[in-house]
């Protein structure tokens, strides 16, 4: 069901997979554009141009041996704890929602929230870096106050998709919570 | 509505029989605890059900009938449905599976009221589905949509989710009138609940038979059993000691004046009322109330063992080879050289320190009253001197009560031992802390304001003239000696915050062996299901037109959350003024650490 | 999706359908939670603009806690932008960091008109600057009177000529601020209008009954703070008071100068002739007046004294016909900085102004306008806010902000 692109707010290509389980259970699964080969060659040569360039001047070895294990571990931490492969977000009707973030490593962190706790799903706008954007959040109800809010969980924090992307969720979202 | 099922893995491939579980109230959805097999005897079943009722406090009942029809047993399904009216119930399950073709059919039986006899059917049968079987679900159960109705089926793993904690921890009973627990709260409160129901074996020989989750180590909690009556005696003798040694602490004597606030200040004493407050929470001979208790206990135990079995590691290695003669032989030498650098720093700072023009005067009375002190402090350790390989001996010795005792002996020590180094500070900070107050108050004068005592706030004066003149007199000559005074105050302050940063390094060591929940910790890496911070969904058959069916697991709590959950709280003694605060306190001068409360009575 | 190029077309083609309306962005330091007379002129004239039906957005700083996207009356929407503040509730201004923020508000609201409000807000300079670096019409409203001799005034002064020169009309508040604004900045007078700030009289009925006839009542009502001369109210508290025994005073704000009353209160002893009432909420304010025989107010830089500002019902006219300037190409805009500002700091604005040119294309190259998405309007011809059974609903935003 991809016939639009969208992109995230910087510009890049992301893809929206939607599936629809049951008529109340529906997936969305923002991926993300794969870690280009391009950019780990420029970090790691930089890095080990940086290092040839130490080692010239002090004739250490040890600058080397340390400057690949610098952009091993790098890249393992990157791809462990900051790259995010996909975004999923898995709603149930009458049950609740999962949120759930794949990192490119495989590691896979996952929330769910409880239909009882949601008060609803919204587009907001937040100051992000030196831009303002739109995103999209699930409104968590306050336990005392039957319409306060107590806290905002922000939905596909990493991939930042663009409004056109996140109306068409918001939608399909607010089909299912009106329905239960 | 959607009804929701949660429904056992270890049932998928049971045989025919009634459904046993719970309706969780005001969400439309029904816990499978068990299915009890055919053939039975419903007065039975319906006994069994009430005293099982009784035993676990769970609101239990026979939700529906199941039915996996091996070969030869037809006719089943109306037989089933009959049953509907001897359990009365509002909503009949009717959940059915067959052999082979991987079908699996949900009917529910609705009813107008709950008397019986007028009962609705509103059953609609529909064809069956046949759908994949998803292998991790262990099973290839389908459900079947209906009309108005939809159902969702949720698979859980029985043992995990009855031994599994769902953090955040409440605590208490919760009160039924302002907010009642969530549903999968409840759910699993439900499956925690209903432990009773599980005791009864597949291979017993009794009226009824049931399939459920049933445990397959009875040796090791045979043992387990065993250990427990055995750790009975051991705690009331382990309460025995600790009384008598809680009476030996109040005697009177110790709790003078004196020696009450020295042992406030000696980090091995705080250590050891610690210890011995650690120690009651463990010997009390009644089991652990709820789960934050047990795990704090846990966490107390493992944390004792490791301490005690660190301080043995210690000891063994301090007794071999005369290490502590060598210790010795080496502490007075370098409280000696430690004495003669500081001579040498007054020295320095007597003179033109850095190039700086100190008042002169000042600098020599500053400069021989600290190396008078030095020399009294020399004096003190060569007296000391024979007795500190007896004292490192005995006091070595403390090891073996755990390697926290040694460590917070060896901060004890590092006090006794730098005692000058405390004096010098206190001396430098007051003068220091008189002059900042003087010329401050002195400053307001200068600009004509004045400390309005009675309204804590300052207000503008007008002065005589004298009273001018002599203010801006003692103004300029504070002002003139303050470099002076500010230069041993921050030579002081300096060598002051290397001895607290070594103490305080040593006190941080101690409080993390005390207070890291390791048994927490080991039960998330080996046990992660017993720690859940919540559940997580897996959409086990995913074609269009099938109902939906889910697999639920656990999601394990974080690291860092359990750390932070199960940390033993612990008497810390450093201060906890932010580094500002802490910045500020130094810039005017005021004493910082550890004597903090009795400067603030002074003040 | 509009990108930059059909963004004009765009825009005349909305203003084919829906008259002369236009967006517009209000720009100011100050802002509610702030009290005062500036942010409540800023509201009533966004209020009746948004009722002549035009999409007003505000950009102030962030208040504390208070940072993002907020939604007031009629779907004003307010931007309070994490900026650093300085002093006084404004700004620190290095006439570049806020480009990005402001850029992005600018371009994702449509906007057509920056209406800058306030000499003391350096946030107001800012976008004035950056609005006419993107070529877009400006307005600015002065609302305060300075003076020319000190050091601080000829420096604002100076700021004031340079981005003034700029802009396309300017609004005073009062003739005497005309004439000083004029001065000040040195324009052409033609360019500056006045308008002046109404008060609602059917809020500030006279009741003389409210009087006690026995004494002579002086109400002071302001914030406490340097900027309303508070230190020559304290100075002349005393003086009146032994002049005339009838005298009494009631002072109505809060601020850090309220000290001073204080003071002069208790060594005058004059507790029972001075009152001071604290911080007034905007319907005691009638109450407290009309006690009163006579309004005492103190301000050093006041334009137009008042409590309450009914401001929008001329803002229209200005509006219309500063729209219709034409915006200055980058080197016309350079030979008048410099025409204008005498031959150092014009050479210096006019240096400052191609490196905020170049900044903006830096900035256009790293996230081009095509990127950003373009704000669901609240208010103006195509304005949500009225249908309340759209599924578009947004709230009062909790926003995460990072920088």
């Amino acid at each position: 069901m991809e016939d639009e692109a969208f992109t995230d707010i910087n510009g890049k290509a992301i893809s929206l997979d939607c599936q629809s389980h049951s008529s109340f259970c529906r997936e969305f699964t923002v991926s993300s554009s794969k870690v280009s080969i391009g950019k780990v060659m420029v970090y790691t040569c930089s890095v080990w141009l940086l290092s040839y360039a130490v080692f010239f001047f002090t004739e250490n070895t040890a600058v080397l041996s340390s400057a690949i294990v610098i952009t091993l571990v790098g890249m393992m931490l990157h791809i462990h704890f900051v790259k995010v492969d996909h975004e999923s977000l898995l709603v149930i009707g009458s049950l609740g929602i999962q949120v759930s973030s794949n990192y490119a490593s495989g590691r896979e962190t996952t929330t769910f929230i409880e239909m009882s706790k949601i008060k609803d799903i919204v587009i907001n706008e937040a100051i992000y870096m030196h831009q303002i954007i739109y995103y999209l959040c699930v409104l968590l109800k306050d336990p005392s106050e039957p319409n306060a809010v107590s806290s905002v969980v922000p939905l596909f924090q990493s991939s930042k998709p663009r409004l056109n992307c996140l109306v068409k969720v918001y939608k399909s979202c607010q089909e299912i919570l009106s329905k239960c | 509505m959607v009804l929701k099922i949660f429904f056992p893995q270890c049932c998928n491939r049971a045989d025919s029989g009634l459904l046993v579980g719970r309706w969780i109230a005001g969400h439309d959805s029904a816990v499978v605890l068990a299915v009890i097999h055919y053939p039975f005897i419903p007065g039975q079943v319906k006994q069994y059900v009430q005293q099982m009722q009784a035993q676990s406090g769970v609101e239990l009942s026979v939700l529906g009938s199941w039915s996996l029809p091996k070969d030869g047993q037809e006719g089943m399904e109306s037989f089933l449905r009959d049953l509907s009216t001897i359990f009365p119930q509002k909503c009949w399950l009717q959940i059915s599976r067959q052999m082979g073709k991987t079908g699996f059919t949900c009917n529910i039986l609705n009813r107008a009221q709950n008397g019986g006899a007028a009962q609705q059917e509103v059953t609609k049968k529909k064809d069956e589905e046949d759908v994949k079987s998803d292998g991790e679900a262990g099973g290839e159960e389908e459900d079947k949509e209906e009309e108005e109705e939809k159902v969702i089926f949720v698979h859980y793993e029985q043992r995990k989710v009855m031994l599994s904690q769902l953090h955040p921890i409440e605590n208490g009973v919760p009160d039924p009138k302002t907010d009642p627990p969530s549903e999968l709260r409840q759910m699993f409160q439900t499956v925690a609940h209903s432990q009773p129901l599980f005791f009864l074996d597949k291979y017993d020989d009794g009226p009824l038979k049931s399939t459920h989750w049933q445990s397959e180590g009875r040796e090791a909690s045979i043992i387990v059993e065993l250990l427990k009556q055995a750790s009975v005696p051991l705690c009331l003798l382990l309460s025995c000691l600790l009384s008598l040694w809680t009476w030996i602490c109040n005697i009177r004597i110790f709790s003078l004046h004196p020696l009450r606030f020295l042992s406030s200040k000696l980090s091995t004493c705080v250590q050891l009322s610690y210890r011995t407050q650690h120690m009651r929470t463990l010997s009390s001979p009644k089991p652990a109330a709820g789960h934050t208790q047990f795990m704090r206990k846990a966490n107390i135990l493992v944390s004792f063992l490791v301490d005690v079995a660190l301080g043995m590691l210690l000891i063994s290695w301090l007794y071999r080879d005369n290490h502590i003669t060598m210790l010795a032989n080496t502490l007075v030498p370098a409280a000696d050289h430690v004495a003669k650098e500081l001579e040498e720093l007054l020295q320095w700072l007597m003179g033109a320190p850095a190039g700086l023009k100190m008042n002169r005067a000042l600098d020599q009375v500053l400069g021989r009253f600290f190396l008078y002190h030095i020399h009294l402090w020399i004096s003190y350790i060569h007296l000391m001197s024979p007795f500190i390989e007896g004292i490192l001996w005995y006091g070595g010795l403390s090891a073996c009560l755990g390697l926290t005792f040694a460590l917070s002996l060896l901060s004890d020590m590092v006090a006794l031992l730098t005692f000058h180094i405390y004096c010098f500070y206190v001396y430098g900070a007051r003068l220091y802390c008189m002059k900042i107050y003087g010329l401050s108050s002195l400053w307001r004068l200068f600009r004509g304001k004045k400390w309005n005592v009675l309204r804590q706030r300052v207000d503008s004066c007008s002065y005589d003239l004298d009273k001018l003149f002599i203010g801006t007199l003692l103004f300029t000559i504070l002002l003139f000696l303050l470099p002076t005074t500010a230069l041993y105050y921050l030579v002081f302050t300096l060598l002051r915050l290397v001895v607290v940063l070594f103490q305080g390094v040593l006190h941080l060591s101690v409080d993390f062996i005390n207070s890291f929940p390791l048994f927490a910790v080991g039960l998330r890496i080996c046990r992660s299901y017993r720690l859940a911070e919540g559940v997580k969904f897996r959409v086990l058959c995913d074609e269009p037109g099938t109902a939906l069916h889910l697999l639920m697991e656990l999601n394990p709590l974080k690291c860092s959350t359990v750390v932070q959950t199960y940390r033993t709280p612990t008497y810390s003694c450093y201060p906890k003024d932010s580094w500002a605060a802490l910045v500020k306190k130094l810039f005017v001068g005021e004493l910082i650490y550890p004597w903090r409360h009795k400067t603030t009575k002074a003040d | 999706m509009h990108c930059s190029g059909s963004f004009s077309h765009l825009h005349t083609g909305s203003l084919e359908v829906c008259g002369r309306k236009h967006n517009i962005c209000m720009v100011s330091d100050f802002f509610y939670p702030n009290m005062g007379g500036v942010e409540s002129h800023i509201y009533q004239l966004s209020q009746c603009l948004i009722e002549k039906g035009h999409k007003v957005v505000i950009v102030t700083h962030a208040y504390g806690r208070r940072k993002g996207v907020r939604y007031l009356t009629n779907g004003l929407k307010v931007y309070y932008l994490p900026l650093q503040v300085m002093y006084n509730q404004s700004t620190a201004t290095t006439c570049f960091h806020s480009l990005p923020l402001l850029r992005c508000v600018f371009t994702r609201e449509r906007i057509t008109v920056v209406h800058a409000h306030s000499s003391f807000s350096a946030m107001a300079h800012d976008a004035l600057f950056h609005a006419k670096t993107m070529g877009l019409n400006t307005v600015f409203t002065d609302h305060s009177l300075f003076g020319f001799a000190d050091v601080s005034s000829v420096l604002t002064n100076k700021l004031l000529t340079v981005s003034l020169c700029d802009t396309n009309h300017i609004v005073c508040v009062s003739y005497t601020s005309k004439e000083n604004t004029v001065l000040r900045a040195a324009l052409n007078p033609e360019i500056v209008s006045v308008i002046p700030n109404a008060v609602d009289p059917t809020d500030f009925t006279p009741d003389p009954s409210q009087r006690q006839e026995d004494r002579i009542t002086i109400v002071v009502i302001s914030r406490l703070v340097y900027r309303k001369g508070i230190d020559l109210l304290g100075g002349i508290i005393p003086e009146l008071c032994l002049k005339h025994p009838d005298l009494h005073f009631l002072i109505g704000g809060e601020g850090p100068k309220r000290l001073v009353l204080e003071e002069v209160r208790e060594k005058y002893q004059l507790h029972d002739r001075v009152r001071l009432l604290g911080a007034l909420e905007h319907k005691d304010v009638r109450g407290v007046l009309v006690q009163g025989h006579i309004f005492l107010n103190t301000s050093l830089t006041e334009a137009f004294c008042m409590a309450i500002v009914e401001g929008a019902s001329c803002g229209l006219q200005v509006y219309d016909r500063v729209a219709g300037e034409e915006v200055l190409p980058l080197d016309r805009r350079l030979r008048r900085l410099r025409a204008h500002c005498g031959p150092v700091a014009g050479s210096i604005f006019a240096f400052v102004a191609v490196l905020d040119f170049l900044f903006l294309l830096l900035l256009q190259w790293l996230v081009p306008d095509q990127v950003m998405d373009v704000a669901v309007d609240a208010t103006g011809p195509h304005g949500l806010w009225r249908q309340e059974t759209s599924s578009k609903k947004e709230t009062h935003s909790k926003s995460a902000t990072s920088s």
